[in-house]
């Protein structure tokens, strides 16, 4: 019997440690082939091309690219899109490295095909040459494009969609909401409790009303700057943020994520938060916000702005790539970018039917683009230790 | 080759799998993280980080608030764990049948999906909030964004796996031996201090190690209920990581949080060996 116990689990042992072995075995084996299929500079085959597609953000990312893919190689069939879905956050960055690595070490583009990035990972790989010019000759539907924000990226990505933080508010509530950053500060004093916004470092609307507080003080153009030098000038902005901790939700609590204060707007706790307007769109259509919930965007703006689509210089598949990226500029896609995540089309509203042209009326401007680049990093760790920790 | 040789090697090859595992996942990245946690910004080695964690306002506070949380958690937990786990050895009837029935079912509801009904259980406009103002009590504490919150996510948790624990070294005291004290005339509080209690201290000792360990490196519930600041190391330490991008004092704090678990890990181990002496002897 002690035998029998003693094989069995010496069986058992060794099953696990050959499982664990298989398994790196197994892991190793995908990625070298993923780097070959990346590296292979060979021709694709004649009769369908398959290209890998990046893209990062939040789960209603995910979905709208779920969606639009399928309904692309539905009108396509010889063309295959690999989407890779990296999650929101830090994830990000690595995507970038890889493509800028796999140039530097003379291997193409490092089997990425496709980039969705924000305004900073465009500027970065315009100084380090990393993407290829776009122009309407390849993809006609770029006319449906407002040519000016084209200018601004210098043509080198596609603007498909974009959002902003605004105020959301309960209008049942608040029935004259601030129009300007000032009126909104006196009205989180005067209203104590009633305002919230979240940890800068978990979310987009609470950084973006961190910074959008921080660079009041400072000139204008200092948004576009990404010099440490800058950081002097924040101690007013500090100043100012550490006096409204005071006045806001439990005399100082940030929630965790977007998704936080949304959650405190839901329930009532407090009247007025900064959110992202497309979260907010999405769940008054849900019923998760009340239909009372309405938005409102100050002057100067919290941040915003589009979302793009890079192609690296030295992918091998531009092709097939060109063809998708005039698939999601066409209307029939931007209404999907619309109905299933709420956010701005990436074309010009006239393109759009009358009623989401009404929809986004008041909300889609006014909004400014910050480019601090890594500046971001050190507002939320000066954050973290001043604000949080008072 | 001898019976002798075989059986040793049958020993060893009964090992192997899980010291390599041990070697593999804990061993060298343990090793790594202290390397990274002593490299300071210019590429060296020195204690920079250490000195940063200690002295640093923010960081000295999340290791206290991580200490107070840990150590209440812990004496809470058990003391819960405990009565519950007396209470259904030596009792029968209803109210033990439903416990016995009901007790495990927190380890069954996955972390996140019960720190979010935690939040509207007790937040500011919560379910309890709203029955006591019902009942004409309008003032609610603040329990969710705070340590309290934090302490009774970390109840919820740790209760079932504790009482289960502490409830099948009591079943494994006699009866016998408490019927034959009480025959010579033992009261109740006696035979719980100088039987049930002595009988039970090793895996009181064993308990204690796991809801330790199991709180001061959780994650879930502190991020989701805790407090901005300070926070517990596990939040802090993702939040250097990910957000601050500062690989080394993230190694620090792991690294420090490894060694506030091996001094735990230390005492269990050595009530292990004495145990084991004792047997051999």
């Amino acid at each position: 019997m002690l035998n029998k116990k003693k094989a069995l689990s010496l069986t058992a042992g060794l099953v696990l440690a050959g499982s664990v072995l298989a398994g790196c075995g197994a892991d190793k084996k995908a990625e070298s082939a993923a780097d070959g299929g990346g590296n292979s500079t060979s021709a694709p085959a004649a009769s369908s091309t398959e290209f890998t597609f990046y893209y990062t953000g939040s789960q209603n990312v995910d979905d709208l690219w779920k969606t639009l893919i399928p309904m692309f190689e539905a009108k396509n069939p010889d063309i295959k899109v690999n989407p890779v879905y990296v999650a929101s956050g830090t994830a990000a960055q690595p995507t970038y490295d890889k493509i800028m690595a796999a140039k530097q070490a003379g291997k193409g583009s490092g089997g990425v095909d496709l980039y969705e990035s924000s305004i900073d990972d465009v500027t970065k790989g315009k100084n380090d040459d990393l993407w290829d010019s776009l122009s309407d000759g390849k993809i006609p539907n770029l006319n449906n494009v407002d040519q000016q924000t084209m200018n601004d990226v210098s043509n080198l990505a596609v603007p498909y969609r974009s959002s902003a933080v605004v105020l959301a508010y309960n209008s049942d509530k608040v029935t004259a909401p601030p129009q300007t950053l000032d009126e909104l500060y006196d009205w989180i004093r005067a209203n104590p409790e009633r305002f919230a916004y979240n940890d800068p470092s978990t979310g987009g609307s609470g950084s973006s009303f961190v910074i959008t507080s921080i660079y009041k003080f400072l000139p204008e153009e200092a948004i576009h700057n990404s010099d440490p030098s800058i950081e002097s000038q924040w101690t007013q902005g500090f100043d100012l943020l550490k006096d409204l901790g005071k006045y806001v939700y439990g005399k100082g609590i940030y929630p965790k994520k977007n998704q936080g204060t949304l959650d405190l707007l839901a329930s009532g706790e407090v009247d007025m938060i900064p959110a992202w307007s497309d979260m907010v769109l999405d769940q008054i259509a849900k019923g998760q916000l009340p239909a009372s919930t309405k938005m409102q965007q100050v002057t100067p703006g919290f941040n915003g702005g589009p979302t793009y689509l890079m192609v690296p210089k030295l992918s091998d598949k531009k092709d097939a790539v060109y063809k998708f990226l005039d698939f999601t500029l066409s209307p029939e896609a931007q209404a999907e970018v619309v109905n299933k995540m709420q956010g701005f089309p990436g074309i010009k509203l006239s393109n759009m039917p009358q009623d989401i042209q009404d929809s986004f009326k008041g909300v889609s401007e006014g909004y400014r683009t910050f480019s601090l680049g890594d500046l971001g990093k050190d507002i939320n760790q000066r954050w973290q230790s001043e604000v949080a920790a008072q | 080759m001898s019976r002798q040789a075989k059986r040793g090697l049958l020993g060893i090859s009964l090992v192997l799998p899980s010291f390599l595992i041990l070697v593999f996942i804990v061993v060298l990245p343990i090793i790594g993280s202290l390397k990274e946690s002593l490299t300071n910004d210019g590429g060296g080695y020195d204690l920079s980080n250490y000195k940063f964690l200690f002295t640093d306002k923010l960081m000295r506070s999340n290791i206290i608030f991580t200490l107070e949380v840990t150590v209440i958690s812990s004496l809470l937990v058990l003391a819960v764990s405990y009565v519950l786990a007396v209470y259904m050895r030596f009792n029968n009837g209803f109210a033990v049948r439903w416990i016995r029935r009901m007790y495990m079912i927190p380890i069954f509801i996955p972390t996140v999906i019960a720190t979010y009904g935690l939040m509207q259980l007790l937040g500011n406009h919560g379910w309890a909030s709203r029955i006591l103002y019902h009942l004409g009590q309008d003032s609610f504490p603040r329990m969710i964004y705070d340590m309290k919150g934090i302490i009774i996510a970390n109840l919820w948790f740790n209760i079932p796996f504790t009482t289960m624990l502490l409830g099948s070294a009591l079943s494994s005291v006699p009866d016998a031996v408490i019927e034959s004290a009480k025959d010579v005339g033992a009261g109740r509080l006696r035979i719980f201090w100088r039987l049930i209690l002595p009988l039970t201290y090793k895996t009181l000792l064993v308990a204690v190690t796991f809801v330790f360990m199991g709180v001061i490196g959780s994650f879930t519930a502190p991020y989701l209920v805790g407090p901005n600041a300070p926070q517990m190391l596990g939040v802090s330490m993702e939040q250097v990581f990910g957000v601050f991008q500062d690989r080394q004092l993230a190694a620090a704090l792991a690294f420090f949080t490894f060694l506030l678990c091996s001094f735990i890990g230390y005492f269990y181990v050595l009530s292990m060996i004495k145990e084991e002496g004792m047997r051999r002897s």
